[in-house]
């Protein structure tokens, strides 16, 4: 699978008229989903005092990895994916170098090292490097068939597997193992359960998504998605693999023993910061950044999963465009916009599953807690306020008003006079809302 | 008034309506056993083609779910048969070791003639007791004995165009155009033609009826008869009597005048007394002075109190002496409240009359009825009163009480004792036509009673006009006749041959041929020329005021023009009056209620509270209450309070009404344990009656006032008929279901469980909670369609009503409709008409509103655009408050 490096250089078209002296080398390491959306920000605004290169290990050209889950599922195709392929690199002057890993920073260099015993030079170095799927402690992860939901070559060898799986043959208590109800555990699993796939997946908490759902919330979830086909278990995990190469079962913790052929684990991500670390920047769960997504040294940026800010990091799409927005402001106009870790709204791509969280998901004392439930329906909806503005939100089975609340929450709009409307939706409570002001309408 | 087109296609009977005392004639348009639609009958004499929003809706109540079809036994249905054996053997049993005193019956003024006549002839000359009242005591008790100490029968002397051909009209007590529709239509129709007729309206309220007035007298509560001494005592001083009149045809007057003199000897002791003003009351004695056609109507304002009698007579004394009587446009004029109250006491169906105008006090009179029925156990003495009667239960000295067409445990003064005392009654019977009223609740026998339109006789209206309530349609199940089911009871005492009547004209002869049982004069009623009347002409009776004799064959439109009465010297009596005030005055801390009709409800809305237009005007127990008042309790206008008397509360929501004079308050009669939890008006009255005549004093009861304390509000609409768990709860019929406003001084456990309890038969619940139980909102499914929407809120705001929502009971909803279901509007768009003010086409307040903007400035215009008050013109006082 390793691919020779390759260079695109278009040097007449890179000079610009009127610019004199000497470009700055910008060095992109990572062509991820952040690296690719910084360099939309930078050609948005100037970069003609730039000469950028961008390392990848990957070998595709930038990819919408959000959109792996319905490429496993069979609603889209790969190239329907790739953003940025090569050509398009090419055509914006950007030297683009993929399937290329690099293995060290060497700062007082101002270069970098990569796997094929490369040295590339920088001005201002920018670390994109992504994060790698978490590591579970189970036993035996060295058996074929155990993969990871990441990549595209993951979801490649994914789409291969389920290809040649023999629906006839039903010797295993199940097809397909998915460790993890997080987002990705729980599209994978369903990917995996669309392409005909016996699917169980087991979560080490008591319900799904329970780092963006309620217990009540995931409830729902779980039912909708046994529906379709995946077998839940719940507070367990596994233990250890069995099998000689392949795969042939997994043991749980619980001491029940399940036959499978096929197992992706999608327990969630560690933030790549050995690179960055290694050097000697600062940091600890991930690259320390400034609101300005400057590491501790000033000629080296960091964006995306990789990153650490205030002791956070990152695996949602929405604050790392905003940090992309940051750096691109800062090297192009020299204008310092902060970064600012606002909370972002989850989503699920799995096909008929409406689900919106944000802000806080699990009540405590210090909330007001306002739910509507249509069991029929299956439509749960919760809000969480605080000194009457919204804390929280979760929906499942109607997501469509989740914006609205996710606004509200970030303006810190006082909704104590519409309440009892809130969660009936927008035509609902703008309605309530524009009512009461002018007429204070009273019962009977 | 043009018939709807509808009525002219299909089959048309004539009949008279059910309600008050107006006694209109109604077309009604019939196909497959049902009325389709009603309109007022134009040969009618009462109302010309008039018909009131409750006459017009007449076939929107035919159906009640509540309808009772056949007969009960401690519950269980069973045969007519089992149903009267078993009542006739404990009558009989009962009888033997009491004697028959420990036996009653309790009547209404809803039964027709020869309903009333059977029970009458049954009780006094069979069964042997005198026992038998009626709700009329409740009503005309007052004006029967008034007229008949002054007239020496009980006899109107006018009719209704006399109220028309007048000069000066006074109105007493009287808020006919809440009560009595039709007559205040035709009297503000006369005042538009004439409107030099002066109209005088004598009421502590400014009702509804002053909207015609020229003055209105807000007099203190009680004191109408000082009014009218002082009237006397004026004509006296201004030299305006009839000399002639009061030496040729009367008695007494000196002696009256001197008592009333002696009391309210001039102008500024009436004004003192009544707490009016002096220049007001000047106007209206120089008024009913200086014209020679003045009417004075006097109705329940002043019948119900503890000096009904009194006051009848204060007021016909000033009548008498300036012989404003019997002539065109001039007379006393009582107006009755029921549909056949008037043929109640002709019939003499009450416990101090015998029969036919005959009376206990001559005992020729006793043995003349005693041969004509040829009475085997002729009672001989009165028999108790309403009040009386229901004490004697309540002391168990009467042990079987048969209650027909009536519901005295909400009614009745101290209703709440009354239940108590037919809880405890050896023997409860009750005929009706609805099964579960209050009364018949407590009822060891329920006996199903046909209803208007299938009931078959005469009624007798306010102006002594008889006419034929017509049966038309089949009765539903096995109701029947009241007649006849009093019939087979005789039969089963043993006296079959006496109550075999082949048919209703069988028994209306019998009544025409004792009217007439030698009266030569001497007794008011005589129909004497009717008593051979022929079937078909009985079927299609027209309508006739008494005395009908062979000297005046077509009725007779006025009585005494020629100054013949019927007292022994044919001489009217002056009777001296010492006017008083209500018995019970109000402390420091209490506040007078006044109890009476709204427009478009009857009694205890058995029949109209199943119709959601009638309820569209007023839809729940209220408190008029003068502002002041609101401040001086603690209230807050469209909250809760509760009046409490006697251990008994009336919940009512508080309405700012500048009519009412401070320290008084006004609620509605007819509100009950069907339609609420707590707000049955008369359990707040004491049991004080008039001495004479026994009639109680509704219109004065000192209660306590307080705001009501609620912890949560909210409503519930739902298709089923339930008695919802909370401590205020009102009752209000949709077309497709109820809607109940709820209150509670105390919160459910959870409110999810308190409505989920309730409906246990629905499964499919959405509901949305909120952790610090500020509101709560739910809505049961069944099958995808709406059943129940809860809404529950402490505040005052967050339970806020839509008629869009109670239009989806029963609509299939889906998912995303399931949102607006619990906020309760429709989104955005739909505009929410507001209170109902037309109930005929249901144009709402705030569309009215917009159009009085939008530039209709007049009825006309609000007509022409609205529809509003164009059908039944009920609410066209509303609509001309609107505009102000």
């Amino acid at each position: 699978m390793v691919q020779q490096g390759w260079l695109v250089w278009c040097g007449e078209r890179y000079e610009v008229a009127g610019v004199t002296g000497k470009k700055k080398k910008l060095l992109i390491v990572g062509n991820g989903m952040a690296a690719g959306r910084l360099l939309d920000e930078l050609i948005k605004r100037d970069v003609s005092g730039f000469e950028v290169t961008v390392i990848g290990d990957e070998r595709q050209g930038s990819y919408n990895r959000i959109m792996l889950s319905p490429v496993l599922a069979g609603e889209t195709d790969v190239p329907a994916i790739i953003g940025k392929p090569s050509s398009w690199y090419r055509d914006r002057g950007i030297r683009f170098v993929s399937g290329v890993q690099v293995k060290a920073v060497e700062r007082e260099r101002k270069c970098v090292l990569t796997s094929e015993g490369n040295r590339l030079r920088y001005d201002h170095l920018i670390l994109a490097v992504g994060s790698r799927p978490a590591k579970i402690p189970a036993e035996n992860q060295q058996l074929n068939n155990i993969y990871s939901f990441r990549t595209l070559r993951d979801v490649d060898r994914l789409l291969n597997v389920a290809r040649f799986h023999d629906r006839q043959s039903r010797k295993t208590d199940t097809d397909a193992l998915v460790i993890g109800g997080g987002l990705l555990g729980l599209e994978a699993a369903y990917g995996l359960a669309l392409k005909g796939l016996r699917v169980t997946l087991v979560h080490r908490s008591g319900w799904l998504l329970n780092r963006q759902l309620d217990k009540t919330a995931g409830g729902y979830l779980q039912r909708v998605l046994e529906e379709k086909n995946i077998r839940f278990i719940l507070n367990d995990e596994v233990a250890r693999f069995s099998g000689s190469h392949e795969l042939k079962s997994a043991e749980l913790k619980s001491g029940q023993s399940l036959s499978c052929k096929l197992c992706v684990i999608a327990t969630g991500i560690t933030p790549n910061k050995e690179l960055g670390l290694a050097a000697g920047l600062k940091g600890a769960r991930g690259v320390a950044v400034n609101p300005y997504m400057a590491t501790s040294d000033e000629d080296i940026s960091a964006i995306g999963e990789c990153v650490e800010f205030k002791g956070e990091t990152f695996g949602l799409v929405e604050p790392i465009w905003q940090q992309c927005i940051t750096l691109a402001e800062r090297l192009c106009n020299n204008i310092k916009l902060p970064f600012e870790n606002t909370p972002v709204p989850t989503k699920l791509k799995v096909s008929g599953v409406n689900l919106f969280s944000a802000g806080d998901f699990i009540t405590t004392d210090e909330h007001r807690e306002l739910v509507y439930r249509d069991d029929k329906a299956g439509i749960y909806r919760k809000l969480l306020l605080r000194d009457n503005r919204i804390v929280g939100a979760v929906l499942f089975g109607d997501a469509r008003d989740g914006q609205d609340y996710f606004t509200m929450l970030s303006e810190k709009k006082d909704v104590s006079k519409i309440a009892p409307f809130l969660l009936m939706g927008r035509a609902f409570y703008q309605d309530s809302d524009q009512q009461q002001d002018s007429d204070g309408a009273v019962a009977a | 008034m043009n018939m709807p087109e509808k009525l002219i296609a299909s089959d048309t009977v004539n009949t008279t309506c059910c309600y008050c005392g107006v006694g209109c004639g109604v077309t009604a348009a019939v196909a497959d056993n049902q009325v389709v639609a009603v309109a007022g009958n134009t040969d009618h004499p009462a109302n010309k083609g008039r018909l009131c929003i409750k006459g017009s809706s007449l076939h929107e109540t035919q159906s009640s779910p509540d309808r009772l079809l056949t007969p009960m036994l401690h519950g269980k249905a069973v045969s007519w048969d089992t149903a009267l054996d078993y009542g006739a053997s404990k009558f009989r049993e009962i009888i033997e070791q009491h004697g028959p005193d420990a036996v009653a019956f309790y009547l209404s003024g809803q039964l027709l003639t020869e309903d009333y006549y059977v029970a009458n002839k049954l009780m006094k000359g069979f069964i042997g007791t005198a026992n038998i009242d009626t709700n009329s005591r409740l009503c005309m008790a007052s004006a029967v004995v008034a007229h008949k100490r002054a007239f020496g029968s009980d006899a109107v002397p006018g009719c209704y165009e006399d109220l028309e051909q007048t000069d000066l009209l006074i109105l007493v007590g009287s808020n006919t155009a809440y009560a009595h529709p039709v007559v205040y239509q035709r009297i503000a129709k006369a005042k538009e033609e004439r409107p030099e007729m002066k109209i005088v309206v004598l009421d502590p309220r400014r009702t509804a009826t002053c909207e015609i007035a020229d003055i209105h007298l807000p007099l203190r509560p009680g004191s109408d008869a000082y009014f009218f001494n002082g009237l006397l005592s004026y004509l006296a001083d201004t030299n305006a009597l009839d000399r002639e009149f009061i030496a040729a045809h009367t008695n007494g007057f000196e002696e009256a005048l001197a008592v009333a003199q002696g009391q309210v000897p001039d102008v500024t002791a009436a004004a003192h007394l009544c707490q009016l003003d002096r220049n007001d009351v000047v106007r209206v004695y120089q008024l009913f002075a200086g014209n020679e056609k003045v009417v004075t109507v006097f109705s329940q304002g002043i019948n119900q109190s503890s000096s009904g009698v009194d006051k009848g007579n204060a007021l016909i004394n000033c009548h008498l002496a300036t012989g404003k009587i019997g002539k065109v446009g001039a007379a006393p004029f009582s107006i009755t409240g029921q549909p056949n109250a008037m043929g109640g006491r002709e019939v003499g169906g009450l416990a101090n009359q015998l029969a036919a105008h005959m009376g206990y006090d001559n005992s020729d009179d006793i043995n003349r009825v005693e041969s004509f029925w040829q009475a085997p156990n002729m009672a001989r003495k009165e028999g108790l009163k309403a009040v009386d009667m229901f004490r004697a239960i309540d002391e168990g000295k009467i042990k079987a009480v048969w209650i027909m067409a009536t519901n005295p445990a909400v009614t009745m003064p101290e209703a709440g004792r009354i239940r108590d005392a037919l809880q405890k009654c050896e023997l409860v019977m009750v005929s009706d036509c609805i099964g579960n009223t209050d009364t018949a609740k407590l009822a060891d026998v329920v006996l199903p009673a046909t209803t208007w339109s299938e009931k078959h006789g005469t009624v007798t209206n306010s102006e002594r006009c008889i006419s034929l309530q017509k049966g038309f349609l089949n009765a539903p199940g096995q109701a029947r006749h009241d007649w006849q089911i009093m019939c087979d009871f005789a039969a089963k005492l043993g006296f079959s041959e006496h109550f075999d009547y082949p048919h209703q004209v069988d028994i209306f002869r019998e009544h025409a041929a004792l009217s007439g049982l030698d009266n030569n004069h001497s007794r008011g009623f005589n129909i004497s020329a009717l008593a051979d009347i022929k079937r078909e002409d009985y079927e299609s009776f027209t309508p006739i005021r008494w005395p009908v004799t062979t000297g005046s064959p077509k009725g007779t439109d006025r009585l005494f023009g020629n100054g013949q009465f019927y007292t022994p010297d044919g001489r009217a009596r002056f009777i001296p009056i010492q006017a008083r005030l209500p018995v019970h005055e109000p402390t420091a801390e209490q506040v007078i209620l006044n109890t009476g009709r709204i427009r478009d409800q009857w009694h205890t809305m058995s029949r109209t509270g199943t119709a959601a237009k009638l309820l569209g005007h007023v839809d729940e127990p209220y408190i008029d209450i003068h502002p002041h008042d609101i401040e001086r309790f603690g209230l807050l206008e469209g909250d809760l309070a509760v009046l409490a008397n006697q251990g008994q509360r009336y919940f009512g929501r508080v309405k700012a009404a500048r009519s009412q004079r401070p320290g008084e308050v006004f609620v509605p009669m007819h509100w009950n344990g069907k339609y609420a939890a707590s707000s049955c008006a008369d359990a707040l009255v004491n049991a004080v009656v008039d001495p004479i005549c026994g009639q109680p004093e509704f219109k004065h009861s000192p209660v306590r006032i307080n705001p009501f304390k609620q912890a949560w509000n909210g409503f519930l609409v739902c298709a089923e008929d339930i008695q919802p768990h909370c401590e205020y709860w009102a009752k209000i019929t949709l077309d497709g279901g109820y809607k109940f406003r709820l209150a509670d001084g105390e919160f459910p456990a959870t409110w999810s469980d308190w409505i989920k309890n309730q409906f246990p038969l629905i499964g499919d619940w959405v509901d949305v909670h909120d952790s610090h139980d500020q509101f709560y909102r739910a809505a049961g499914f069944s099958d995808g369609r709406l059943q129940v929407v809860f809404s529950a809120a402490t505040d005052k705001v967050s339970a806020r009503e839509m008629r869009w929502l109670e239009q989806q009971l029963g609509e299939e909803i889906d998912s995303n409709t399931r949102f607006a279901i619990l906020a309760g509007i429709p989104g955005a768009g739909v505009e929410d008409v507001g209170a109902i003010v037309c109930s005929c086409y249901q144009v709402g307040q705030n569309t009215i509103a917009k159009a009085i903007k939008g530039g209709c400035t007049s009825v006309e215009a609000l007509g022409a655009k609205l529809k509003c008050g164009t059908n039944c013109g009920s609410c066209i006082p509303e609509l001309k408050a609107l505009m102000r």
